[in-house]
């Protein structure tokens, strides 16, 4: 075992530079991975507030699936189950407050972005938990207006006993009196505002709902608790859980896909780390030949060698990956940093420092070391296989890997063929498994292509070069080790595709979402929300704010959107309530299945319609039934059509009639309104009118339509420019993988360099032939990336429109343009160090190089 | 000659008298085991060297002795020396007992020159192999004179062995070729050349 | 009980119309302590039969023996432990790991074999402190002479007490001073240490070093020199030579 280290530690440092690119490219793969996965966490730590059942003596918490309110009688139902010794009612609500609501100052940071009103049946509460008063007093039943918050936010509103504090409520702008201060708040979530339950529900316009039960059960063991918890959910029937409520639950749907995606990247990473480590053990593996056959020859075991090429593996992929680890960390701070402003803006959270598991620590450090030992198994065990005879003997010559080529590449040309079929089924599992064939099948075919394509440029190059015999060393080097270049190309040739995919996706959705985006919100103003599109947080408005709307000089049109939460199938489905007559007027859905003819639907018995996404998850397709989850029970509705629109479009949305909503929701809160003027109309008087009118109401922000567009164009821009920056990070392991490629070359051919400028070649000349090979290798790997770039772009493009979003297929020029001056760059970039190295190396040194 | 030359030289370094320049000579050749000569040899070789005018002698004479002979290099002496250390050293061409050898069994049925070649190369091994071993139990330190001379045979010796090796190696094309018969002679006296009256 | 024992030994490389006969029928045996050259012009198959005996390769037919095992019937693992162990190896070429220093080169058939590093290293630095390295300890290959690395090779060969050395051609790469030393030094391998020693050898001044000559030709044995050891006092190789030169006096 120690000898094998030994070894291993002494071969890395005498090979300072390999070594340190093949480190760095695991390290950048192990970076990207763990990296981004400490984000996500940070995300959905900061959405798991209001965990209500963490302290005190609270059992299990009775709430709906869907989260959604309830009947109070309920929790007489649950007080009445066997086993259950207390219980105390809830109604807890996050308010999302507007922008500089607290501190009125856009300067400063906001103290907050959102609070928890929590309203509770006091004897019920304090039966179940200890309220530490330490200024003031608790609530006492009966109490209006008063409320009781925790010290912590009491210095963060500097406010006291005796303050008012104001919130924006469905029914206007309440102020409460602080009559009492709780310790400060040391649990995750939003601060919480204490009032009683009847106060609650009347500032929310919620009468006689809550939802949620706190429970206490008798039973200490394990066994019959659990029994009782069989029972609790016996007696209220499955649309009830036993769990706490959490907030934008809607919003993990979107986080799991952005996760996916930086999965993915840290995947690519390490995936093109590992050709780097493949290439370069290969080389090693031949370069020591001799010294393989001498251990043998003294009789170190097969698996002793076996073991030093593993060790010298496992040296780089530990260090990779612990540098990788600390520098993901780094990475994942940097983002939650930068994108902390954005995220508290648009759906009011707070991030803080992105979370570390165990879990993703182990995952990333499997990954990171077992990539790094996988790549470099199949060269350490030929390594294993090398006889003490064939060490004795000169080098036969470079293995001929004609026959190899051979099967694999028919392997890669059926693999080509089955993922183009793949296309035509249309089905987005098959099309993503014809995606990764595409790409296995072009490395597989690649190093029967290096010698043609190899040939071609550096004809080019010889034109541009005017002197052929650089370029045709260059050709000559390359074709040499077909496979080998191959490989670099390929590492190569994953970044360049997956610039092009984006290119061409962000291309076609941008013209596709900016259709639907001008459709939907049309309107010539819109009253807004704290959060778009994570309705469930948001504070509306009573139907009062639509008729003042209306009543104002000038407006022609309202129509506003109501939301309840609900479930299809057991996930969750945002539930939005349309006015028939006047939403098309204003808005509009875009149609995949069906026509405008479905708003007159909805308004027959229970009409439906579902958005792609949805249509997608479920399966519902026209004329079809969907069950919705009630508070009530389930309700059985009919799809009149499949169309979505702009703001819910990532996630599953349908739409039903308002007056349905209120019959089988019990919502009659407005979450959005917007407003289309009359013909004529004084655009300057009605501002006005509409600014007054929405005083009150502060939780809305009116802005004109187009501004809105602009608004959300830009924030697509900014995001899409990010996705860009990230997909050119890939591209730093294309770069490593090629300088590691040439680097080899270099010292391969010492010798020959070194009869080359015995012969007179100048030390420019020898560079020149470095860039040379530099360059024809870049310029496959762009050939090769283009082409499984813009195959996947068109995959990407037709997976989405299997999802039912619209979409036209753009060809990227510009990504093309970008991709082929990049592959330029990296050639030239590459080929620095390994360039001044071969030109550096002395004449006489080299030709006794063996 | 080299004792003739050596005498000279070694009165170059000082005048001598015979006994001296003996024992001088042996010590410089290598000593005794190697270039045993007789005292005899030397005295000849001086008084040749005396007729021919290149030494002079002296008489000098001793309380309580018989004469001693003391001989000094003349003019002529230093010249003649001169001109040897100038001048290269012949190379010795000696009569090869075992090409003769080689060669008769060429002709000879019964014999296999291959056996012959072995037979030699046994034997100059051995000799090498007994030089070396005597070459690296020399003193460097006081016998480095005799280390070179030792040197020199094994070179020898190994340049026998390689071309030994080259005849092996080379046999089949030698048998192929006639053996050197003796040439012709003409007998009688030279004839007279045409027009030389008598 | 001689040490090591070759029967019958045949090697062909290659098959049908390209195949080469390297041995042919070649049969030895060497006894403990002795020193043996095996010579022959180049092709004669002379480095093919040297790795045979060391069991880095296997006969087409005939057998090995080594303390009565037949190396043909034993797996590749037993092999290498053989090689570890029982036999030391030199080669002309690329003797030594460029990465180790003059110790750990030395230590390493015994840190093969799972000595402890200590005791290892202690047991290479006391063959190379015999061998008048000890000044070079922690050089590396890159830092020592042709000929010192050669001489670490030698010490290599000897740390694990095998009782047989092998060297193809140790010499062959070195100028006449260091060959002198290493031959000398294997020389002093046998007599004073006791081993077995077969070297292949063109050079007829590295073989005369030799207890044993044998002559190899087309792949077969045609001659074997047997070397008597002439003692100090008996004169009788000095005159020779003296002889000679008186000749060349007369």
């Amino acid at each position: 075992m120690n000898i094998q280290l030994t070894l291993a530690a002494r071969y890395l440092r005498g090979r300072k530079l390999r070594t340190a690119l093949t480190t760095l490219a695991i390290f950048f793969g192990v970076l990207v991975l763990f990296g981004m996965n400490t984000l996500l966490p940070a995300f959905t730590r900061a959405f798991q507030g209001n965990i209500l059942a963490a302290a005190g003596q609270v059992d299990a918490t009775v709430t709906l699936k869907t989260g959604d309110a309830f009947d109070a009688a309920v929790a007489d139902r649950v007080a009445g189950v066997e086993g259950v010794r207390a219980v105390s009612r809830l109604l807890d609500r996050t308010i999302n407050l507007p922008v500089d609501y607290l501190d009125n100052d856009p300067a400063l940071p906001d103290p907050a972005t959102a609070l928890s009103l929590v309203g509770l049946d006091v004897a019920q509460a304090t039966a179940l938990h200890a309220y530490q008063v330490s200024d003031g007093r608790f609530l006492e039943a009966g109490d209006t207006d008063a409320t009781v918050i925790s010290r912590s936010l009491a210095e963060l509103l500097g406010l006291g006993v005796g303050d008012g504090l104001t919130l924006p409520t469905p029914t206007g702008e309440q102020t409460l009196t602080i009559v009492g201060l709780l310790p400060p708040r040391t649990q995750l979530g939003d601060e919480e505002v204490l009032v009683t339950l009847p106060q609650a529900q009347a500032m929310l316009a919620m009468p006689g709902l809550i939802n949620a039960v706190e429970t206490n059960f008798e039973p200490v063991n394990e066994a019959e608790r659990a029994a009782v918890e069989d029972a609790i959910l016996a007696e209220l029937g499955d649309t009830f859980q036993l769990g706490a409520l959490s907030s934008n639950i809607e919003l993990l749907a979107n986080l799991t896909v952005a996760q996916g995606i930086f999965t993915l990247l840290g995947v690519l990473a390490l995936l093109m780390g590992g050709f780097i480590i493949f290439n370069t053990f290969r080389t090693v593996v031949t370069e020591r030949r001799r010294d393989i056959g001498m251990l043998r020859t003294l009789g170190a075991s097969r698996r002793t060698i076996l073991g030093t090429f593993l060790a010298e593996g496992l040296i780089q992929g530990v260090v990779g990956t612990a540098l990788g680890l600390l520098g993901g960390y780094g990475l994942g701070w940097l983002g939650v940093t930068a994108l902390a402003p954005l995220m508290s803006r648009m759906i009011h959270l707070d991030i803080g420092a992105p979370v570390v598991s165990p879990a993703l620590v182990i995952g990333s450090v499997i990954v990171g070391v077992g990539v790094t030992l996988l790549a470099g198994l199949l060269p350490a065990i030929s390594a294993g296989r090398v006889t003490p005879m064939e060490a004795l003997r000169p080098a036969i010559g470079a293995v001929s890997l004609r026959r190899l080529t051979g099967v694999g590449f028919w392997i890669g040309v059926v693999m080509i063929g089955l993922a183009i079929a793949a296309l035509v089924t249309r089905n987005v599992s098959v099309i993503a498994l014809g995606a990764v064939l595409f790409i296995a099948g072009l490395v597989l075919i690649a190093p029967v292509l290096v010698t043609p394509v190899a040939r071609f440029f550096s004809g080019l190059l010889a034109a541009v070069f005017a002197r052929s015999g650089t370029a045709q060393l260059a050709e000559g080097n390359l074709t040499r080790q077909p496979s080998r270049a191959a490989i670099t190309a390929s590492t190569m040739l994953i970044g360049i595709a997956i610039l092009i995919m984006a290119a061409s996706i962000i291309g076609s959705v941008t013209i596709g979402f900016s259709n639907v985006l001008r459709k939907s919100l049309g309107s010539d103003y819109i009253f807004v929300p704290p959060s778009i599109a994570v309705w469930g947080s948001d504070v509306g408005s009573g139907a009062e704010l639509a008729d003042s709307l209306r009543a104002v000089e000038g407006v022609g049109l309202v129509t506003t959107l109501r939301f309840a939460p609900t479930q299809v199938d057991d996930t969750a489905v945002s539930l939005l309530g349309i006015d028939p007559a006047t939403y098309p007027q204003v808005s509009g859905l875009t149609f995949s299945q069906g026509d405008s003819a479905a708003y007159d639907a909805l308004l027959d018995g229970r009409g439906i319609i579902v958005n792609p996404l949805l249509s997608a998850q479920s399966g519902a397709e026209l004329g079809q039934s969907v069950e919705l989850v009630t508070p009530t029970g389930t309700q059985t509705y009919t799809v009149v059509g499949v169309g979505g629109d702009y703001l819910n479009a990532k996630l599953a949305t349908a739409y039903i009639s308002q007056a349905n909503l209120a019959t089988d929701f019990n919502r009659t809160e407005d979450v959005l309104l917007q407003v289309n003027l009359a013909e004529g109309a004084d655009r300057e008087a009605a501002e006005a009118g509409m600014q007054a009118a929405i005083r009150n109401y502060p939780q809305f922000r009116m802005i004109s339509g187009q501004e809105y567009i602009d608004e959300n164009l830009s924030i697509f821009d900014a995001a899409f420019s990010a996705m860009y920056i990230l997909v050119l990070f890939l591209a730093i392991p294309s770069v490593i993988g090629m300088v590691n490629t040439l680097a080899i070359g270099v010292i391969e051919r010492t010798r020959e360099i070194g009869m080359l400028r015995a012969v007179g070649a100048t030390r420019s000349q020898i560079r020149r032939v470095v860039l040379a090979e530099a360059l024809i290798l870049s310029a496959l790997g762009t050939v090769f990336g283009v082409i499984a770039g813009l195959y996947l772009g068109y995959v990407g493009m037709t997976t989405f429109e299997t999802l039912g979003y619209p979409m036209e297929y753009v060809f990227p020029t510009t990504g093309v343009i970008v991709a082929l001056v990049a592959g330029l760059l990296f050639g030239v970039l590459a080929a620095i160090i390994p360039a001044r190295q071969a030109s550096r190396l002395e004449v006489v040194q080299a030709l006794r190089y063996e | 000659m080299s004792v003739r030359n050596a005498i000279l030289g070694l009165l170059a370094d000082r005048p001598r008298h015979g006994y001296d320049l003996h024992a001088a000579f042996e010590a410089i050749a290598g000593g005794e085991a190697l270039w045993a000569l007789k005292p005899a040899q030397v005295y000849s070789t001086l008084a040749r060297l005396e007729e021919g005018g290149l030494v002079a002698q002296e008489s000098i004479e001793q309380d309580g002795g018989p004469e001693k002979h003391i001989y000094s290099l003349t003019p002529a002496g230093e010249a003649e020396l001169a001109a040897w250390f100038a001048s290269g050293v012949p190379t010795e061409h000696q009569r090869d007992e075992f090409f003769v050898k080689l060669m008769l069994s060429l002709g000879n049925d019964t014999t296999d020159p291959y056996r012959v070649i072995q037979a030699q190369r046994n034997r100059l091994y051995q000799e090498l192999h007994d030089a070396t071993a005597r070459r690296n139990r020399a003193d460097a330190r006081v016998e480095l004179a005799q280390i070179f001379l030792l040197d020199k045979s094994i070179m020898h010796l190994e340049a026998d062995v390689r071309w030994l090796d080259l005849i092996e190696a080379r046999l089949d094309d030698i048998r192929r070729q006639p053996l050197p018969k003796p040439q012709p002679r003409p007998r009688g006296r030279p004839r007279k050349k045409l027009g030389i009256r008598n | 009980m001689s040490l090591i024992s070759a029967v019958n030994l045949n090697k062909v490389y290659g098959s049908g119309d390209t195949a080469v006969t390297a041995l042919k029928g070649v049969s030895l045996q060497v006894e403990p302590g002795e020193f043996m050259a095996i010579m022959g012009p180049s092709g004669c198959g002379k480095s093919t039969l040297l790795h045979l005996l060391g069991g880095l390769d296997r006969p087409t037919s005939g057998a090995v023996m080594i303390d009565g095992h037949n190396l043909s019937d034993l797996p590749d693992n037993k092999l290498t432990e053989i090689r570890r162990r029982r036999i030391g190896f030199i080669f002309q070429f690329f003797n030594l790991i460029p990465v180790l220093n003059a110790v750990e080169n030395t230590a390493l058939p015994i840190t093969l074999d799972g000595v402890r590093p200590g005791e290892a290293k202690a047991r290479a630095t006391e063959w190379l402190r015999k061998i008048g390295l000890g000044d070079r300890l922690d050089h590396r290959p890159d830092q020592l002479s042709g000929g010192q690395q050669q001489r670490v090779a030698v010490a290599r060969a000897l740390v694990a007490d095998p009782a047989l050395i092998l060297a193809d051609e140790p010499t062959g790469n070195l100028d006449t001073r260091a060959s002198e030393e290493i031959a000398a030094l294997l020389r002093q391998v046998a007599n004073e240490w006791g081993r077995a020693v077969v070297i292949v050898t063109h050079d007829p001044r590295i073989a005369a070093y030799a207890d044993r000559i044998i002559f190899l030709k087309d792949g077969a044995i045609v001659d074997q020199t047997v070397l008597e050891p002439r003692s100090y006092d008996n004169g009788q190789g000095a005159e020779m030579v003296a002889g000679k030169l008186q000749a060349m006096g007369d």
